[in-house]
């Protein structure tokens, strides 16, 4: 590993020094001047370099160096460790540390990353603020040591972070992409770690449009060398258990083998694929066989007195996550960063991990076995974390609806079942007698739903049902129309000039019982009527003496009368310029009628309006009061009336 | 006086705060009732949260304020409700179990049956003593025969002291073509020209003018005939009205059966079919079985509801004002704008019922006419009818009326009067009838 390490360092050294070569400005010799000591630092621990720094900080002394620096790194850790908000004063402390201790760098880098591997999920964040304050502030060498893991950084974290912190980062990386004032409009890290993670995140992106076709990456070397360490140390901590076993002996021979092959040359990836394959049939067999043992555990503690049976018995939610956790690193780890969700620390303790691991999966297994656990399908770990994730978010901004919305809709079912096969003709005892009427008739009680929740759809104004078929939906919809129409007009309408027309009303006379015979209900309640159909009103000429009313002949005098309505209606004024208010004042009925525009005559009018000895009546109302007053000017207001239609 | 804001008004702020503190919330298990009895101009709102309420069998809208006045009515929890309402006063309110709704929806559907199976729907007559819930019952049936299918049931009201849909003296009969206004003891607005929350209705009214129909009953029974007629012509022309069948509810049977041929006339006039006696005995149902001595006619007891109250004459009195006054200006839904014409005294032509108890001479079919002046007309309702004026008493007598108009100011010394019209425009030149209602605003 640090042969690796040292190689990818020089190569990046050589790569830095030719660069910096060609563009020779003083800032990249200096960096390079303090990136040998160090780089000397880290490839022989312990020698530390004496070296004072030459520009930034003159100011301090060097003597003491080991314990000050201890000291100073501690300081750093155990602030660092306070960072668990977006902390703005913890930030920028921590940076000023880091420029005034440039000797410091290693340490302070190595801590910064321990912090953002380490943390829980949720603080990640806040420590890649500190990394980005220290680089964008101090720049190198912080820059440089941090290049080294940056991607791989960035890429773990990226992937167990919630999807909020995704975006974050994402926003933070942007700004290293940006070119950077203080490196002379270079981005702030190498380019190579920046591509990294820039096809990283195309890549992921990607990956979170297209999560339900989310096919297995191609298994790379170290992920498979993850694979092996974990399948050896399953293997080694069965050989604990059993010693004696030579199979386990021979498979872990195998698994080294296999995992120095791996590190030795360049597989072409149908090998890898291969190898997959066969890790994967391992795991399995492995799996299995702790299975059976842990079920052999079982049957012996359940035997053993309560208190360690306890243990064992399937506790909900608390523990769920924890068995999701193991079953979904179990079911997903050959994917590549999968090992990640495992804390660190887990790994470094073989036998007890796998003690508790064992553990887990026999919680697990019981949990399976009561369909207690949602076992997530073969899916990227990246979908699994934010299908896991987005389903404890419902659960938790779940809100149960109301009570009476529960109740509404179970009554709403019930009754609907129970009138389903209802057919009032042929439901018994109905006929009409005593009897019927005080007997507890069991037929009605289910009738009585048709009543109520047979027709589910109650409207909101007036309580008025309706059912769930089409026809209904129709009148349902007409029905809310004309609740809206009518409150409109109920509420009145802004005429062009501004005033509102009133919604002014008054009672109609009752219609002569030779029209009432012949009236429809359909005129009132017809949602889509037209508005003030004529039948409606009282004909006050109709005939007196209803004993034997032709009906034929009562017919065709009302049909005259609409027809001269209409005439009347289509009467108009053309609005006088000399006048303000756009509208008029029906000196009959004293309704105030807004003026419209008239585009064929290019003129603003009032309609239904006539004009009389300089007073303005709507032209109903004046035939109206002409027609009934014969005995005043009826020769005056008819002739004038007659005029008016012919022309 | 009344023009100035805050002296007719003063109610109004003190409505306003009403809602405030005094809101009170109730919850009314299933099948329960809740009963209200509210003094006149008690003004009571109440707001549906959750659950089936029914007043009158009209289901009421959730989160929708319903205020009432005066009124005396009970809710009914088809399933458990929760209720809030407030009230300025105390009204009294009582939860109880015992409720006969389980037989009218038996007899509910019944009738239902009777619809469905034939083109004759069901002609009931609903009798009863005076306060025995025959008018809730006539208003459950109505509101019930809507839900199913859009049945249009007659409701046909023969009390002359209660106006349904017109003012008090009038027998009426309604198709009730959608929902009944359940916070109105009129039943809701008879035709306007404007928009009102709910369908208006469009009665047939009969003046009969006076207040008991003992006073002359034989210009009642020629009403009901003409009623009867008119509402069995308008089922031959209305398949619809004729399939749903008709609801008659009727004066207190007191009034009905010390004359036994008014009542034998009711029934053979409306040709009903039905007969549902509201009591708690079996006792009228065999006695009105011994009168009719039929086969043809169903007779059935419905027992009382225990939340039945009996009403005092002042709270009549408030309700026929309340009547009046709807006719005319609407209700705190509507706003209504009537109109005053002035007219000569020799524009008007009055006529009047003779009543038994003040001319026991005078042939009770003739009609007599009426001087115009102070003491006969002031704050009078009168009838108008569709008869010209100068028409013969006869033809006044058998014609249908137009609506209604209140004497709001007579002048003797000019000759003139002040009339209350509900429709704008001059007053229509024709026959009036007087009718024993008083009203002064």
């Amino acid at each position: 590993m640090t042969w690796f390490l040292c190689r990818f360092l020089c190569r990046f050294l050589c790569r830095f020094v030719t660069c910096s070569q060609s563009r020779s400005t003083t800032r990249s010799t200096t960096q390079i001047y303090q990136f040998l000591p160090n780089l000397e630092m880290m490839s022989t621990p312990g020698t530390n370099t004496t070296q004072p720094p030459q520009h930034q900080h003159p100011s301090r002394t060097w003597i003491n160096m080991d314990s000050d620096h201890d000291k100073i790194v501690n300081d750093f850790c155990s602030i660092l460790d306070e960072l668990t908000a977006n902390s703005r004063p913890i930030i920028t402390t921590l940076t000023k540390m880091a420029e005034e201790n440039i000797s410091c760098a290693q340490p302070f880098v190595e801590a910064i990353e321990k912090r953002i591997e380490r943390c829980v999920p949720n603080q990640k964040l806040y420590a890649f603020y500190v990394l980005d304050s220290i680089c964008k502030n101090a720049g190198s060498p912080y820059t440089i040591y941090f290049s080294r893991n940056l991607t791989k950084l960035y890429k773990r974290t990226y992937l167990i972070v919630d999807n909020q912190t995704r975006t974050d980062l994402i926003k933070m990386f942007k700004t290293w992409m940006a070119p950077n004032m203080n490196a002379m409009g270079d981005p702030l890290f190498d380019k190579e770690s920046l591509d990294g993670i820039e096809q990283f995140l195309v890549k992921a992106s990607a990956l979170h449009q297209r999560h339900a076709q989310a096919t297995t990456p191609a298994p790379t070397v170290p992920s498979l060398l993850r694979e092996i360490d974990r399948l050896a140390l399953l293997t080694k901590g069965r050989l604990a258990q059993y010693p004696s076993d030579e199979k386990l002996n021979t498979k872990i021979i195998v698994l080294e083998q296999l995992k120095h092959e791996l590190q030795r040359e360049r597989m072409p990836i149908q090998a890898l694929q291969q190898v997959q394959v066969q890790l994967k049939k391992i795991f399995a067999q492995e799996q299995q066989t702790l299975l059976q043992q842990q079920q052999a555990q079982q049957k012996r503690s359940l035997s053993t007195p309560p208190p360690q049976a306890l243990e064992h018995t399937p506790v909900p939610r608390e523990s769920e996550p924890v068995s999701l956790f193991g079953s979904s690193t179990l079911s997903s780890s050959f994917f590549p960063n999968a090992s990640d969700i495992f804390p660190p620390s887990d790994t470094s303790i073989p036998k007890q991990a796998s003690a508790t691991t064992s553990k887990v999966q026999s919680l697990y297994d019981l949990l399976k076995k009561e369909d207690l656990i949602y076992e997530p399908p073969f899916e990227s770990v990246v979908t699994l974390d934010r299908k896991i994730g987005k389903t404890n978010e419902q659960e938790i901004q779940l809100e149960l609806p109301p009570l009476s919305l529960l109740q509404d809709i179970l009554g709403n079912v019930k009754s609907y079942f129970s009138t389903l096969n209802l057919d009032l003709i042929n439901t018994p005892n109905l006929q009409l007698c005593q009897q019927t009427v005080m007997q507890k008739n069991p037929a009605v009680i289910q009738l009585t739903n048709l009543l109520y929740r047979a027709k589910p759809n109650k409207c909101s104004s007036c309580g008025r049902r309706f059912g769930n078929s089409i026809e209904e939906k129709k009148l349902e919809s007409d029905h809310l129309d004309w609740h809206f129409r009518i409150n409109k007009r109920i509420k009145g309408t802004v005429g062009a000039s501004g005033a509102t027309s009133k919604n002014i009303q008054s009672r109609n006379w009752y219609l002569h019982d030779s029209q009432w015979v012949t009236f429809k209900d359909e005129e009132i309640v017809s949602t889509t009527r037209s508005e003030d159909a004529a039948s409606t009103f009282a004909n006050l000429n109709a005939q007196t003496v209803s004993k034997s009313v032709d009906y034929k002949s009562e017919n065709k005098p009302e049909l005259d009368v609409k027809i001269i309505e209409t005439k009347l209606r289509e009467k108009y004024v053309v609005v006088p310029e000399s006048t303000e208010d756009m509208s008029f004042q029906c000196s009959i009925c004293r309704e105030t009628t807004s003026a419209i525009y008239n585009e064929d005559l290019g003129e603003w009018i009032w309609q239904n309006c006539i004009e009389s000895e300089g007073k303005l009546y709507h032209a109903t109302c004046f035939c109206e009061a002409v027609k009934d007053v014969p005995q005043q000017s009826i020769n005056k207001g008819f002739e004038k009336l007659k005029g008016l239609l012919n022309n | 006086m009344a023009a100035l804001p805050g002296l007719a008004d003063s109610l109004t702020p003190l409505e306003d705060t009403s809602d405030g503190p005094k809101s009170q919330e109730v919850v009314i298990p299933a099948n329960h009732e809740w009963r209200v009895e509210s003094p006149p101009d008690t003004k009571l709102v109440i707001k549906v949260k959750s659950g089936i309420a029914e007043i009158f069998g009209i289901e009421l809208a959730l989160e929708q304020n319903y205020t009432f006045q005066g009124m005396n009515f009970a809710l009914f929890a088809v399933e458990m409700v929760e209720l809030q309402y407030s009230c300025l006063d105390f009204p009294k309110t009582t939860i109880s179990d015992d409720t006969n709704m389980k037989y009218i929806y038996n007899l509910h559907f019944s009738f239902e049956k009777m619809r469905i199976s034939s083109f004759d729907g069901p002609k009931v007559l609903i009798v009863g003593d005076s306060c025995s819930g025959k008018t809730s019952l006539a208003k459950i049936l109505c509101s019930y025969a809507l839900k199913i299918k859009s049945y249009q049931p007659v409701l046909v009201n023969l009390n002359p002291q209660e106006g349904v849909y017109s003012a008090p003296g009038c027998i009426s009969a309604t198709p009730i073509s959608d929902i009944i206004d359940v916070t109105t003891p009129t039943w809701g607005q008879s035709m306007t020209s404007g928009a009102t929350k709910l369908h208006c209705k469009q009665p047939i009214v009969k003046s009969f003018g006076l207040e008991n129909i003992s006073d002359n009953k034989h210009l009642y029974k020629t009403l009901v005939q003409d009623l009867g007629q008119v509402l069995l012509e308008r089922l031959q022309n209305d398949p619809v009205v004729r399939r749903s069948g008709f609801i008659i509810d009727t004066p207190p049977v007191s009034q009905l059966l010390d004359d036994l041929e008014l009542f034998k006339l009711i029934v053979k006039t409306f040709k009903v079919n039905a007969i549902v006696v509201c009591a708690t005995t079996d006792d009228l149902a065999i006695k009105i079985d011994e009168i009719l001595k039929t086969q043809t006619i169903t007779i059935v007891r419905l027992p009382q509801s225990s939340g039945v109250v009996a009403v005092d004459d002042v709270h009549k009195r408030f309700l026929q004002r309340n009547a009046i006054k709807e006719y005319f200006y609407g209700d705190h839904n509507v706003t209504l704008s009537p109109y005053v014409a002035g007219v000569d005294f020799d524009m008007v032509t009055v006529w009047q019922p003779p009543s038994i108890l003040e001319n026991h001479e005078s042939d009770p079919t003739d009609l007599l006419p009426v001087e115009v002046n102070s003491s006969n007309l002031q704050h009078a309702l009168i009838a108008i009818t569709y008869a010209p004026r100068r028409a013969s008493k006869d033809e006044v007598l058998h014609s249908p009326i137009l609506g209604f108009g209140l004497i709001m100011e007579v002048n003797d010394v000019r000759k003139k009067l002040r009339i209350l019209l509900p429709v704008p425009g001059n007053l229509p030149d024709k026959a009036m009838i007087l009718t024993a209602y008083r009203y002064l605003e």
